[in-house]
């Protein structure tokens, strides 16, 4: 399409509206996906990445939830634009997703055979036989063995990896474009955890998709990702390509986080950690989110009460930090120094 | 010995417990709040009964001298119910003073043995009362003695009939000034009737519940807590508990064994204690395996504290939520074997038993026996249930939101 | 399930044998007018004769091999056999609560679907507190009032006060008797339709919300499905599981309620038996009635077992049974 680029995600906003208040769970989030890429973005809980993956597929609860402003362009579409048919003629064919709890995530009275079938037969307009020969195909495809078999069974009647596996193939059964993997992988064994980001890697070279994986673990980003962007209290800290943000992270944040990686091998002293708890939503701090736990801007005034919007800070290097390198000229550091610090 | 934390800023950082919680979240919802205070007044209209409709007159001045026969008459039974509400109230305002001034931890140790207390201070008061108390039978026809003008000057309560008085020049009354809701098939005040039916149904209520909690609870923490065997057989027995239908059960009890109130409680209270059981067992499974039970076990603590200190208050959230709706259910249930006759026996007021006589012998439709009666079970049971519901939400959703 | 049956006759028979006093003194009627002399030998030959001087655990097997023969003695009462008497009178109370119970589940459902779909909005608030309000009704109190109100001179009379049928109803052709006859039913019917009505809605709404608010459904919408699809498919489905076994339980509450029901419109069924039986004290019936109560309940949970395994996939039929 325009320039390789499949989905743009600009400026978006997403608010929660409930009885204890308004928590603004995404604010003024932007970034785009390149076609046949990987982009991965980090926080921990609660910073609104999974909210952010549930707009793009327009999935956020209704109440509380609302979606107040941006734009989300997909191959030349707004998709905020879309009516609801037209929304529902994305989701499981050109976008897909696959969740977090494939336990929860599968419905356990239906076969899992039934279920992958039923996204083909949506989507692809087949007939039921058809529809189960390909779900086979699928469950092949996804590495599962004895896949006829397998085919009618429960999803408790699997284990874990599998059952995300079976999700995996549900979401790659009708060739998306882009899949939206949250947390794939959290919930299981570190050794099924590598077969399954394989797997993944396998799919999407395969089928040149694009991948937006969001995730709270850093070495899955840096082994699998192009692209990152580090989400913090509903905003972008800092986004650049997945080697330079590790080479040399920008915003404390990012830096915090890397420093806190256990290394294996490393004698030395305390495991160092970002001092401080995640903000709730309800009640955000003033200022840069980040400033109460910052090493850098934490006793700064204009941390404390002007928020720094992100910028490119260096050539592919975005950044939301007043005191980050690159992010002011000097000249306008002077200025402020002078006005503000007596 | 207990240890009383000095009221500091400590307090601030004692944070808030689980009770709280759960009370804020109640309170949130006025519906809650409002069938709360319903039934705060139904309590006192059962607890004041004899004050609020009584023939006698609180003072009458009788051939010249001035003499108080409703106090007077006041019964044994009477002074124990006032005893255990002032006790009641004296308990809640000691649970106030216990969250305001006593540190978290010791504050269940605490309010276990302010219980103890009060309860064991209401038995004694009880069972002095029931010795000294006179069992005065007052049959005085004070109003007569009015008109025929040996006696003046009398206060009466504000409605002046007592439940058992039968008159029956005025039977079968509709609801008009003398009786503002009518009399019945013996000419006994419908309104008085029915506030004395109060105390039998709301104490149906509590101790039918209190004692299918208890066996319930009893019953359910063995089972959980042992588990294989015990529990295999245990559940057996449980289910074929539960395998029997109450109600018939019930009624076969009643054709054997007399018409008592006290027969009614023990029985509704013994058939209805298997929900109760079930919760608590299945509780029980899941804090079993939980770390702090693992830790209590390893330390050596005796049986009878791990199960009751250390796991039952966790467990005992939904036992809580339906003991609520039991009272409700208990409530219900003697209305009908009243109302079927196999419950309490005249003169002593059952809102069951006054809605029997609705229809009248010579098929006379007689509305006002059915509606006040009816509409004061329907009251109270919803009063109950909504207040049950309010204490689920409370308990429940808050878990999701912590999750 | 053998176990339990056991449990249940064993529990009846100790009910019928602990109780205080015996069935003689009381069978001779009130006007029981036998000196103490020879009561008391009336007793002993009584006593012979219904082999109550034998101990007791002979005698729970005598009875219990009389009623697995559906021997269940004679009423004191009818003078005819017990068996005879509930074989009149059980089809009608299952006929009624057959019928409230296909109206209950027929309105439930949907009721219950529509106030979880439209959650928080008005037709839930609205259904919410009418559900509420039916549940905590007392059969009793509406009972006399449709009767006071829609069957006599107070109000309105369109419909009869009593019975099962009029009274020239067996000399009428087949459909106008049925006509009157399920004029006869209509409030009997609406009486112990209500609270079973009340009851199952909260517990289809609740099972919808939970459904509904479940992941596998938020992954149905990511697949695309229509939101028809994702309810009646996906939500509907796994909430329909516990609706299944309160069935078990409800048939056996609303056996319970008809003794009430029955009792107010006069009704010759079951219900109308056991309240007859205990107020004069007639025990075979009484140890009947209760015995055939306890083994409908079993059928019904039993049922309700089996539903439960056929509509969850994650139970096997072994582990219950």
């Amino acid at each position: 399409m325009n320039n390789g680029t499949l989905l743009a995600v600009d400026n978006l906003s997403v608010h929660f509206f409930t009885e204890d208040g308004l928590a603004k769970a995404v604010q003024g989030v932007s970034f785009a996906i390149q076609e046949g890429k990987t982009f991965a973005l980090v926080g921990e809980s609660g910073c609104g990445k999974s909210v952010t993956a549930l707009s793009i597929m327009r999935l956020v609860p209704d109440p509380p939830g609302k979606i107040v402003s941006g734009r989300m362009k997909f191959k030349d579409e707004n998709i905020l634009d879309l009516t609801e048919k037209q929304m529902r003629q994305i989701r499981g064919n050109q976008i897909a997703m696959i969740f977090q709890e494939p336990m929860t995530s599968l419905n356990p009275v239906f076969t899992v055979g039934d279920q992958i079938a039923e996204a083909i037969k949506l989507h692809q307009k087949k007939d039921s036989e058809q529809a189960w020969a390909d779900s086979v195909e699928m469950l092949k495809g996804v590495g599962i063995g004895d896949a006829e078999r397998r085919v009618y069974e429960y999803p408790h009647q699997m284990s874990g990896g599998m059952r995300q596996r079976v999700m995996i193939a549900m979401a790659v059964s009708c060739q998306p474009d882009l899949i939206i993997a949250d947390e794939p992988t959290t919930a299981l064994d570190v050794t099924i955890q590598a077969q399954i980001l394989d797997l993944l890697d396998e799919l999407q070279r395969q089928n040149g998709m694009s991948v937006l994986l969001i995730t709270h673990d850093l070495g899955v980003v840096a082994e699998r990702a192009d692209d990152v962007a580090v989400m913090y209290a509903s905003r972008i800290a800092e986004k650049a390509e997945a080697k330079s943000l590790f080479q040399n992270p920008l915003h404390p944040y990012t830096q915090g986080l890397l420093k806190s990686v256990p290394q294996l091998g490393f004698e030395g002293e305390r495991l160092a950690t970002i001092p401080g708890i995640v903000p709730d939503p309800l009640h955000f701090p003033s200022g840069c989110k980040f400033h109460p736990r910052c090493p850098v801007g934490g006793k700064d005034k204009r941390c404390q009460m002007v928020e720094p919007e992100l910028r490119e800070a260096q050539t592919g290097r975005h950044v939301a930090c007043w005191y980050a390198p690159g992010y002011e000229t000097k000249q306008e550091r002077e200025e402020y120094e002078s006005k503000y610090k007596q | 010995m207990i240890i009383m934390a000095e009221k500091t800023a400590q307090q601030k950082s004692w944070g808030v417990s689980y009770g709280e919680m759960v009370r804020r979240e109640f309170a949130k919802n006025k519906l809650n709040v409002v069938s709360l205070v319903l039934i705060i007044i139904l309590f006192a209209l059962a607890v004041f009964a004899p004050f609020l409709a009584n023939d006698k007159p609180f003072m009458i001045r009788l051939d010249g001298k001035l003499i108080f026969p409703l106090f007077a008459s006041l019964k044994a039974s009477d002074y124990s119910i006032l005893l255990a509400a002032a006790i009641g109230i004296w308990q809640l305002i000691l649970i106030r003073r216990n969250r305001r001034n006593i540190e978290p931890s010791i504050r269940g140790h605490v309010l276990s043995r302010q219980l103890l207390i009060n309860a064991s201070i209401l038995v004694a008061g009880s069972v002095l009362l029931y010795v000294f108390v006179p069992r005065r039978l007052d049959a005085t026809g004070y109003r007569e003695l009015i008109s025929s003008g040996r006696a003046s000057d009398a206060i009466f309560a504000p409605i002046p009939y007592g439940y058992a008085r039968t008159e029956l020049e005025v039977r079968e009354q509709p609801p008009g000034k003398e009786h503002w809701l009518g009399t019945d098939d013996v000419g006994s005040d419908v309104l008085c009737r029915l506030i004395y039916g109060s105390r039998i149904s709301l104490s149906v209520g509590f101790v039918a519940v209190g004692i299918s909690s208890l066996v319930g609870i009893a019953i359910g923490s063995v089972l959980g807590y042992f588990g294989g065997k015990v529990d295999f057989i245990g559940m057996r027995f449980v289910e074929i508990m539960m395998a029997i239908p109450v109600f018939f059960l019930i009624i076969t009890i009643v054709a054997y064994w007399e018409r008592s109130l006290f027969n009614i409680m023990i029985i509704i209270g013994l058939t209805t204690w298997t929900g109760n059981a079930r919760f608590i067992r299945a509780e029980f499974f899941k804090l079993r395996n939980q770390d702090f039970v693992q830790a209590a076990v390893s330390l050596g603590l005796p049986l009878r504290s791990i199960l009751f200190r250390h796991m039952l208050p966790n467990g005992v959230a939904p036992v809580l939520v339906n003991a609520t709706f039991g009272i409700a259910g208990a409530i219900f249930i003697e209305a009908a074997l009243s109302f079927l006759g196999f419950g309490v026996a005249p003169p002593t007021p059952s809102w069951g038993q006054m809605l029997s006589l609705g229809v009248s012998t010579t098929g006379r439709f007689l509305w006002w026996l059915t509606l006040f009666p009816g509409v004061a079970i329907f009251l109270t049971v919803l009063a109950y249930n909504l207040v049950g519901e309010g204490l689920r939400d409370a308990i429940d959703p808050r878990l999701r939101k912590a999750a | 399930m053998i176990p339990t049956l056991l449990g249940i006759t064993i529990m009846v028979f100790a009910i019928s044998r602990i109780a205080p006093g015996d069935p003689f003194s009381i069978a001779m009627g009130p006007g029981g007018q036998l000196d103490a002399e020879r009561f008391a030998d009336f007793r002993e030959q009584q006593k012979k004769l219904h082999g109550l001087d034998k101990p007791l655990p002979i005698q729970y097997l005598i009875w219990l091999k009389r009623v697995v023969t559906f021997n269940f003695g004679d009423s004191i009462k009818h003078h005819r056999p017990v068996i005879e008497l509930i074989k009149e009178r059980l089809p009608i109370t299952l006929t009624l609560n057959l019928i409230a119970f296909v109206i209950i589940y027929t309105v439930s459902i949907p009721t219950g679907m529509l106030a979880a779909v439209r959650h928080k909005r008005f037709f839930d608030q609205f259904s919410s507190v009418i559900v509420f309000m039916l549940w905590s009704l007392p059969a009793m109190l509406v009972g006399q009032l449709l009767i006071g109100y829609f069957c006599g001179p107070a109000f309105v009379s369109w419909f009869p006060p009593a019975g099962l049928s009029s009274n020239q109803a067996d000399t009428l052709p087949f459909f106008p008797w049925l006509t009157d006859r399920l004029w006869h039913l209509v409030l009997p019917v609406i009486c112990l339709t209500y609270s079973g009505f009340a009851y199952l809605t909260k517990q289809v709404r609740a099972g919808m919300l939970e459904s509904l608010r479940a992941d596998y459904v938020r992954t149905a919408r990511a697949k695309g499905l229509s939101n028809m699809t994702v309810i009646f498919r996906h939500a509907f489905r796994n909430s329909i599981i516990p609706v299944i076994t309160i069935m078990a339980t409800l048939l056996p509450a609303m056996l319970g309620g008809s003794v009430i029901i029955e009792r107010i419109f006069s009704i010759p069924g079951m219900g109308m038996l056991a309240f007859e039986a205990v107020t004069t004290r007639d025990y075979n019936v009484v140890m009947a009635v209760a015995t055939i109560a306890g083994l409908m309940n079993l059928v019904g949970l039993l049922f309700g077992d089996i539903a439960y395994a056929v509509a969850d996939p994650r139970v096997s039929f072994e582990s219950n049974v």
